[in-house]
Parts: C-alpha cells; sequence; structure tokens
C-alpha cells in the first residue's frame, strides 16, 4: 500500500478529521484515542491487511511509523 | 418456540451518562456503539426477579403444568447456593417433579440453553423445557466505569422448548477456550479471590478504570477474539447443516456492539437487510441479546414462519456456539 493512502485511509478509519496524518504523527497523543480507537484499528489493520494486532501491542505503540512496523514496513512502498 | 422479554423499569439514558461523565458524549456512544438506552435493575431487584417476570409472561401462553424442564442461565445467580433454579421452580408454582439447574455462561448462554433444551428432548428426559437466561451486569460494574456502564443492560428472556420445536433447532457448532479468560472477568468475590473491603482503583493504559471488585472487559482483545473466531463459526455451522448462506434468511448474532456487529457483517459479506443489528434502547443484555432480538423480529415480521435464521452467541469465557433456527 502507499504510504500516503496508507495516512488518509488510516486518519478516516479513526475519524480524526482535522489532523494530517504522517509517519511523526503520535496518534496516540491525540484527544480520543480510546478503546474504541483501538477497535477501529484492529479492524483497518485484519480489513487491509489481513492481519492481526493485539490491544497490548497497539498500546505500547504511539506514532503511525511504529504501527507501520508492526504490520510491517514491507507492506508499504513510497 | 415461545419467547417473551422482560426489563426493569429503571433506564439509564447517555443523557444520564453525559450528567454523570461530563467528558462522555452522548452522540458518541449512540453513533459508534449503538445504544441510547439501557435498563437497570433497582438495588433490590435480582436476575432471578427478572427471570421470574419473564417466565409468567411466558407462561399465559403455555400451561405452567406441562413444564418438565427449568434451565436457568446467569451469572448473577441470588445465592452461591442454592441453585436459583430450584427457587424459580418454587416462585412459579411449577411442579416439583422437575428437572431444574443454572448454568453459569454469559453471550452464548442462549445457544447452549437451545443445545441442552435440545438433548434432554431427543433424550426423552424432557418434553417441554422452560429456558431463561437473565443477567444484571449493571451490579458488577464500577459506578466510574463510563465504558461498561454504557454498554450493559440489565434483561431477562424466557422461551419455552417443546418437541415440536426440536426438528426445528438444526446442528450445532460449539466452542470454548479460557484463554480468553482475563479478557471479561470479575476477579474478585468467588472462591478464587474475596471482595476486598478496602480496594485499589486504577487508570489502564486505555483510560478505563479498573479494579479487582468490578467487572473488567478488554473490548479490543474481544474484538480480536470474534473477528478471528466468527467466521469460522458461521462456516462450520453451515457445513455442519449442509447449507449455504444463500439459504439463510436472517442472520442474529449476540448483540455485543453496534461497531464490532458492523465489521463482522462486512467482513462475511451479509447483506444489511438479513443482518439484525440492533440494542439501541435495550444495550448488551448478555445471554438475553439472542431470545429479544428472536422476538423483536417475529414482532416487526422481519422473520417469518419458514425462515431460516442464523444465530451465534460469543464472549465471555471464552465461550461460543451457533446453530440455525427454522421460524
Amino acid at each position: 500500500m502507499k504510504k500516503q493512502d496508507f495516512f488518509s485511509e488510516l486518519q478516516k478509519a479513526l475519524e480524526f478529521e482535522n489532523i494530517t496524518f504522517s509517519e511523526e504523527t503520535n496518534f496516540k497523543k491525540i484527544d480520543g484515542f480510546d478503546s474504541l480507537r483501538v477497535m477501529m484499528t484492529i479492524a483497518f489493520v485484519d480489513d487491509k491487511f489481513g492481519k492481526k494486532l493485539s490491544a497490548k501491542q497497539l498500546f505500547t505503540i504511539s506514532t503511525v511509523r511504529s504501527l507501520m512496523e508492526l504490520i510491517g514496513l514491507e507492506n508499504f512502498e513510497e | 418456540m415461545i419467547i417473551e422479554t422482560y426489563f426493569p423499569s429503571k433506564k439509564l439514558t447517555n443523557t444520564d451518562l453525559e450528567t454523570i461523565f461530563p467528558d462522555w458524549s452522548a452522540s458518541k456512544i449512540e453513533d459508534k456503539i449503538g445504544i441510547k438506552e439501557r435498563f437497570v435493575a433497582e438495588d433490590n431487584e435480582t436476575a432471578l426477579d427478572l427471570a421470574f417476570e419473564a417466565s409468567r409472561k411466558v407462561l399465559k401462553q403455555f400451561d405452567k403444568d406441562r413444564i418438565d424442564f427449568l434451565l436457568l442461565c446467569t451469572q448473577s445467580p441470588d445465592y452461591f447456593l442454592p441453585t436459583s433454579a430450584c427457587i424459580l421452580q418454587n416462585r412459579l408454582g411449577l411442579k416439583t417433579s422437575i428437572g431444574a439447574f443454572d448454568f453459569n455462561l454469559g453471550c452464548s448462554g442462549f445457544i447452549y440453553g437451545l443445545a441442552l433444551a435440545k438433548s434432554l428432548i431427543k433424550t426423552g428426559i424432557a418434553s417441554n423445557v422452560l429456558l431463561v437466561t437473565a443477567e444484571t451486569y449493571s451490579k458488577y460494574l464500577n459506578p466510574n466505569d463510563r465504558a461498561n456502564r454504557s454498554i450493559f443492560g440489565d434483561a431477562a428472556a424466557a422461551t419455552i422448548v417443546n418437541n415440536s420445536d426440536v426438528n426445528n433447532i438444526f446442528e450445532f457448532d460449539l466452542g470454548t477456550d479460557g484463554e480468553g479468560k482475563d479478557n471479561l472477568i470479575l476477579i474478585n468475590g468467588g472462591m478464587r479471590n474475596k471482595v476486598e473491603t478496602t480496594y485499589i482503583e486504577w487508570e489502564d493504559e486505555a483510560g478505563n478504570l479498573r479494579s479487582n471488585n468490578f467487572l473488567f472487559m478488554n473490548g479490543p482483545e474481544i474484538f480480536n477474539f470474534t473477528i478471528e473466531k466468527i467466521p469460522v463459526v458461521v462456516n462450520n455451522v453451515l457445513l455442519k447443516n449442509s447449507i449455504t448462506m444463500n439459504d439463510i434468511d436472517y442472520v442474529i448474532f449476540h448483540q455485543a456492539n453496534k461497531y464490532m456487529l458492523d465489521y463482522l457483517r462486512k467482513k462475511l459479506k451479509i447483506p444489511e437487510e438479513k443482518f439484525y443489528n440492533n440494542m439501541l434502547f435495550t444495550g448488551n443484555t448478555v445471554s438475553s441479546t439472542i431470545p429479544i432480538a428472536l422476538k423483536d423480529c417475529k414482532d416487526r415480521s422481519l422473520i417469518l414462519p419458514g425462515n431460516k435464521v442464523l444465530i451465534v452467541g460469543f464472549g465471555v469465557g471464552y465461550s461460543w456456539g451457533g446453530t440455525i433456527l427454522e421460524i
């Protein structure tokens, strides 16, 4: 998946309307990143990449980049 | 299969929750979780009381002297002993020559109840089973736990399963994985850990208030469990019954929350018009969500005689099960 597409689709999936995502975005510091948004992240990764992430993994990361690393950087292109 | 439901009279609305928790958005609860109101038992009202009222309603349509077995699914019994089903038998004035017992399951409870009822009837042990699901999770919740107070509602459902119903209950797929025990648990109060008279509360990484004296649910992990397991269960139920999804007229899953159900529906490619997703006025009533949904569907003619309805329950345990009913 193209990185730019990943950023915009993730932002849309998490319903953070006024923020433009990048690799450095610390999405967990955005107000409103709660259990429901963790679920939405799990759903997004399952749907787009067929990959299962645990809630524990998601609570240990913070930036979009670190989420990409969990998914596997080989899944992304510039 | 005759089904009746009963809800306590006290309601907890999203507006009430916004008043209690000013940072909590009522519209977000309704929009994402799909719940506007939920019923909450009074302090002196137990799951057994709800079970009694639901049973009374259903027994207006069926001679109580014909009931020869009583099954009560609850995780909030009146006492550790005696069995709440025994007390219910007495309160309902059912014959004493019947079998009765409680079984402790949550969201999969109705499915397991049907499996038990079918087995009792098929083996000739019973002919007319009164299957009751009744729950008051509200009593297990920390008053400061806004997330779980938004989700769970109290209710009971009473279903009569008899000889003529049994052929319309198809083959089951059941499953259990105790690996998931910590993801929906009330740690204290049973035999493993006593209730702490002075308990510690702490905020976990998700921002949820936790305490071992109250119910804890790891929503995201349970979500993971459902997206992994439920497609497999659906497939197994269809295979065991030599049926395809095209033959299924309607699908009712345990009504956990709107977001999860929406995701499962899309993942399984089930059309919206064939899929029940409604807990707007009840919340997640645990083992009663499926019978409540069945009754609602019948009342609104969403399901009709002759329809094949796929039902799947899943959750605390982990425990899960599915079958098909021909209405």
